[in-house]
């Protein structure tokens, strides 16, 4: 530790004039590099297990993914998914060239959304490929069946390359460590098992490559290995938004790395080729455009890139003059440099050149930024902040040892180690800010974590161990397997074989490094270290095995629900009523509901929907979330205005399923304030107490909002229980309070089995009937037809009519 | 250069100032950042960021049958809510944690007492075997039906 440091001092006081006796290829001081036994590798032997570890890790790591394969069916999960799953449909069955172009109408109505413009294509992409090698080697397969697939073998990929960067961190050992946690935990789970067909799926893995192959050149300080980076880059840029943290991440290292005195023509070649390839290839995907050069979010990048330039020419310049000279220059010439491109990145936004940070983004750095100003991001409960249970249960015991990981980083400390350092304190904040980031924190978790734990030397010890009784299990095979020992050094096997057929002792012809033993040390105490060490990492898998199997693996379209005798129940309502919608509506009905459906809603629905999952556009969502708050006439007024032919809501009082549109309410109120707030107020929705109750007790307005008589319409004639009274909602535990009411404009088309989808039908405009209130009374014109007297059926013409007295005479 | 500099300074007179870099600038040690990182960690695993958006109370209370209120550490059922104390509480664990495997790897170095490495040895391994225990124990608390 202490030469690693005492290195860094002088060149981080005086950058000056310790970059000049920088050299190119630096070598690191033999105490600080781990993977020196790597290469050790006569027989072969260690090759074949580490591939066979990492198969095992693969094949691990896609069982463990499949539970909801196994529990439900093959069959797309949630919300995003529908909508790849329906894009990547649509190019494997027309072309690339028309999924690029497509401007899918069935969305967004009246707006409709430029698909091939607005979507990150890696994913179609990716499972497309697929689709297209598997027929053309004459395997068919349904696209269903790859998109369902896809992110559990992706998950395999992703073990491998943590393995590749953790081994270029540390050592192998290390990172056979690291792919066998990123296999299993769940915070990546969560994003991958079979049939979550989303972008994170496969951008993890794009992620850790990218950084494998990052880290490798500046190791190498090679353009080969930095242009790979830049593809790779690319593929991540073509797959998912999270880019913009690579982008930032990479130049931050390198900033950081010119900044404590680590400076060097690597990072340069590095950097400059990475930075120039990757940005004009990023700029190749439709959705991302101009963005690389125009945003805030990539400013850094070519801020970074300016200042390596100026600081790799003061380089060449002070090879070039005396040191007096020099001083005076450097000063200067920084001083310049860094005003000219505050100046002109500051000139350039205020002129609208460069756009400022997008709100997602700089919800980020101020953390109450999006609860005030955009609901919308607020309502999505993975961009709630993070509590410590979230850590727990995705991380589990990695959550304690990554640190001490961090600490063996920072203790033996190199040019790709600040990298990892850097990684996992952005990682760690931003995971903080957002439930959904902990994805981007696990795998430098994993990383880390292994790090400590191949550290240790009682693992080592027990591993070493290990491999030697593996080594000499392998000898033992070979001396029987292979008699004549074809390509095999003679006298050294022979030497084996004498001393094996007598006592089977082989000796161990590598050179382990051998732990230092401490004699005077009680080996009990060691091997209890270890065995508790075993044991907390066997209740990690059985852990991550629990959590998968409970928490990660539904498919949030098909419920399960189990009775006291254990017995299992699959409620359908969601593909009842899609496949209803489906059916019996005519092809070009427009479906009005929550944003959160729209996906399914064209998915397995095939019908257009008003708004959807990708929230594009604010004031729309916001008219919608009008429509669902105001009260019926009202309501109606909006809705002729967007040409709605049904409504959808989803209603979970009947069985108690509590994801439904009264629990997401308040938000349909926020959203619409946000865009109406002269018409809708949040505070008219609760009770003087500041309640949201749906009892009787709630406030009017509430009662008579269209969600709720939606939600409740015919509820109060029905009484599940007997211990409850009619109208009783399970969801919330309350008699509702607006019972028996009617619907004017509406009229109910559709309840699935369980109540959880209700689809309404809105009427064409009544005729207009007369206004019994009008001051003038307006005359009327008695019907030709009116009758007279009572029960007068009809008339028939020339009816004789009978009078007493009197004979029949025919009347004239 | 110099003479954009030489014919300023005909007309200025240069003041003497003493300027002296403060001696607490300078590049903080490896150590120093870490124990910083760990105390951030400490922070953002015990929620803090949620803490601050959110503004749960520190501890809840409940009513019991006989319309007593009574303190309650956890908050039951909800992965995405917690107490203010709950959160630091299970931080200070993580943190305990990873401390541990640090003093299991100071150990190794040579040249101690038999004794010392003992010691050293049993607290690490205590440390990580506590807390990795009691946040079992809080996670049962929090979600009664974790791991049945």
């Amino acid at each position: 530790m202490s030469n690693v440091t005492k290195r860094n001092v002088p060149s981080a006081t005086k950058p000056s004039t310790s970059a000049a006796a920088q050299k190119p290829a630096k070598q690191e001081p033999e105490s600080i590099v781990h993977s020196k036994n790597d290469a050790h590798d006569p027989t072969g032997v260690k090759t074949i297990l580490i591939v066979a570890c990492l198969g095992c890790i693969w094949l691990i790591g896609f069982a463990s993914r499949l539970f909801s394969v196994i529990r439900y069916e093959s069959i797309i999960h949630e919300f995003d998914p529908w909508f790849n799953y329906r894009a990547t449909y649509h190019m494997v069955t027309t072309s690339f060239y028309e999924f690029l172009n497509w401007f899918d109408e069935r969305a967004w109505y009246p707006l409709g959304r430029i698909v091939g413009g607005t979507v990150y294509p890696g994913l179609m992409i990716t499972s497309g490929g697929i689709h297209w090698l598997l027929s053309n080697m004459n395997i068919t397969i349904h696209i269903r069946e790859i998109c369902v697939f896809l992110a559990p073998f992706f998950s395999g990929l992703t073990a491998i390359s943590t393995y590749l960067l953790t081994k270029e961190l540390w050592s192998q050992g290390a990172g056979l460590f690291a792919a066998a946690f990123i296999g299993i935990v769940p915070g990546y789970i969560s994003r991958s098992v079979a049939g979550s067909y989303d972008n994170e799926g496969i951008a993890i893995f794009a992620l850790m490559f990218t950084y494998y192959l990052w880290i490798k050149s500046v190791k190498t300080g090679r353009v080969f290995w930095a242009i790979l980076t830049a593809l790779s880059y690319f593929y991540m840029v073509s797959a998912w938004g999270g880019y913009v943290f690579i982008i930032n991440l990479i130049p931050l290292h390198v900033f950081v790395l010119m900044i404590i005195g680590r400076y060097s023509d690597r990072i340069y070649v590095a950097y400059s080729v990475f930075y120039i390839i990757g940005t004009i290839l990023s700029m190749q995907i439709p959705f991302v455009g101009f963005q690389p050069i125009r945003t805030s979010e990539h400013m850094a990048a070519a801020g970074t890139f300016a200042l390596i330039q100026a600081y790799a020419f003061l380089n060449y310049l002070k090879s070039k003059l005396s040191a007096k000279e020099f001083r005076s220059f450097f000063i200067f010439a920084v001083t310049l440099a860094a005003g000219v491109v505050f100046a002109g990145v500051v000139a350039l936004t205020y002129f609208g050149y460069i756009a400022p940070w997008s709100g997602r983004f700089y919800s980020l750095w101020d953390t109450g930024y999006a609860k005030i100003h955009i609901p919308i991001i607020t309502s999505v409960s993975e961009h709630q902040p993070t509590t410590w249970t979230s850590f727990f249960f995705d991380l589990h015991i990695l959550a304690c040892i990554f640190p001490a990981g961090v600490w063996f980083c920072i203790k033996e400390l190199n040019d790709e180690r600040v990298f990892i350092v850097l990684y996992a304190v952005f990682a760690s904040y931003f995971a903080g800010v957002m439930v959904r980031l902990i994805l981007t924190l696990t795998p430098v978790v994993c990383i880390l974590s292994a790090i400590a734990l191949s550290n240790l030397n009682l693992v080592v010890q027990i591993i070493e161990i290990f491999c030697h009784e593996i080594n000499i299990f392998f000898r033992t095979l070979e001396y029987y397997l292979f008699d004549e020992n074809i390509g095999q050094d003679k006298s050294v096997d022979k030497e084996l074989k004498d001393k094996s057929q007598y006592d089977e002792k082989v000796p161990r012809s590598f050179p382990l490094s051998k732990p230092q033993q401490d004699k005077n040390l009680n080996p009990n105490l060691k091997t209890f270290v270890v065995i508790a060490l075993a044991v907390l990492l066997v209740l990690f898998a059985a852990h991550c095995t629990w959590v998968t199997s409970n928490a990660y693996s539904s498919p949030s379209i098909v419920l399960a629900t189990y009775s006291e005798s254990g017995q299992r129940q699959i409620i359908d309502d969601f593909r009842e009523a899609y496949y209803w919608l489906r059916k019996n509506t005519q092809d070009d009905a427009r479906i009005m509901s929550w944003w959160d459906y729209g996906y399914q809603i064209a998915g397995m629905g095939n019908r257009t929907t008003l708004v959807d999952n990708n929230t594009w556009n604010n004031s729309h969502i916001a008219l919608v979330g009008k429509a669902m708050s105001s009260n019926e006439s009202e309501a109606y007024k909006i809705m002729r205005e967007l040409d709605v032919d049904y409504v959808l809501v989803i209603f979970g009082g009947l069985i108690g399923y509590s994801g439904d549109d009264i629990n997401k309410f308040l938000w349909m109120v926020r959203i619409a304030e946000g865009e109406h707030p002269k018409d809708i107020r949040e505070s008219d929705y609760f009770t003087e107490q500041g309640e949201f109750r749906v009892d009787a007790g709630g406030s009017k307005t509430l009662l008579n909002c269209l969600m709720y008589k939606l939600s409740y319409y015919r509820f109060g004639e029905i009484q599940v229980d007997y211990r409850t009274p009619p109208g009783f909602d399970r969801t919330r535990n309350v008699e509702i309070g607006n019972k028996n009411f009617k619907l004017e404009h509406l009229e109910e088309a559709f309840t699935s089995e369980h109540w959880i989808v209700r689809i309404f039908r809105v009427k064409e405009p009544s005729n207009r009937t007369p206004n019994k209130d009008l001051l003038r009374k307006i005359k009327r014109n008695k019907s030709v037809h009116s009758k007279k007297g009572k029960k007068r059926q009809g008339v028939i013409k020339n009816k004789p009519v009978v009078v007493k007295g009197k004979s029949a005479t025919i009347k004239k | 250069m110099e003479c954009a500099f030489r014919s300023l300074f005909n007309v200025l007179e240069c003041p003497d100032l003493r300027l002296k870099r403060p001696a607490w600038f300078k590049q903080p040690s490896a150590m120093t950042v870490f124990f910083i990182l760990l105390g951030s960690y400490f922070l953002v695993t015990g929620g803090v960021i949620y803490d601050v958006i959110v503004e749960p109370p520190s501890i809840g209370s409940t009513t019991d049958h006989m319309g007593r209120s009574k303190p309650v550490a956890f908050m039951q059922w909800r992965i995405n809510g917690q107490y203010i104390m709950e959160g630091l509480a299970s931080s200070f664990l993580f943190t305990m944690g990873a401390v541990g495997f640090i003093i299991l790897d100071k150990t190794n170095i040579g040249l101690m007492p038999k004794l010392n490495r003992i010691i050293m040895i049993s607290i690490g391994s205590a440390c990580i075997l506590l807390s990795f225990f009691t946040l079992r124990i809080f996670m049962k608390i929090k979600m009664p039906s974790y791991m049945n």
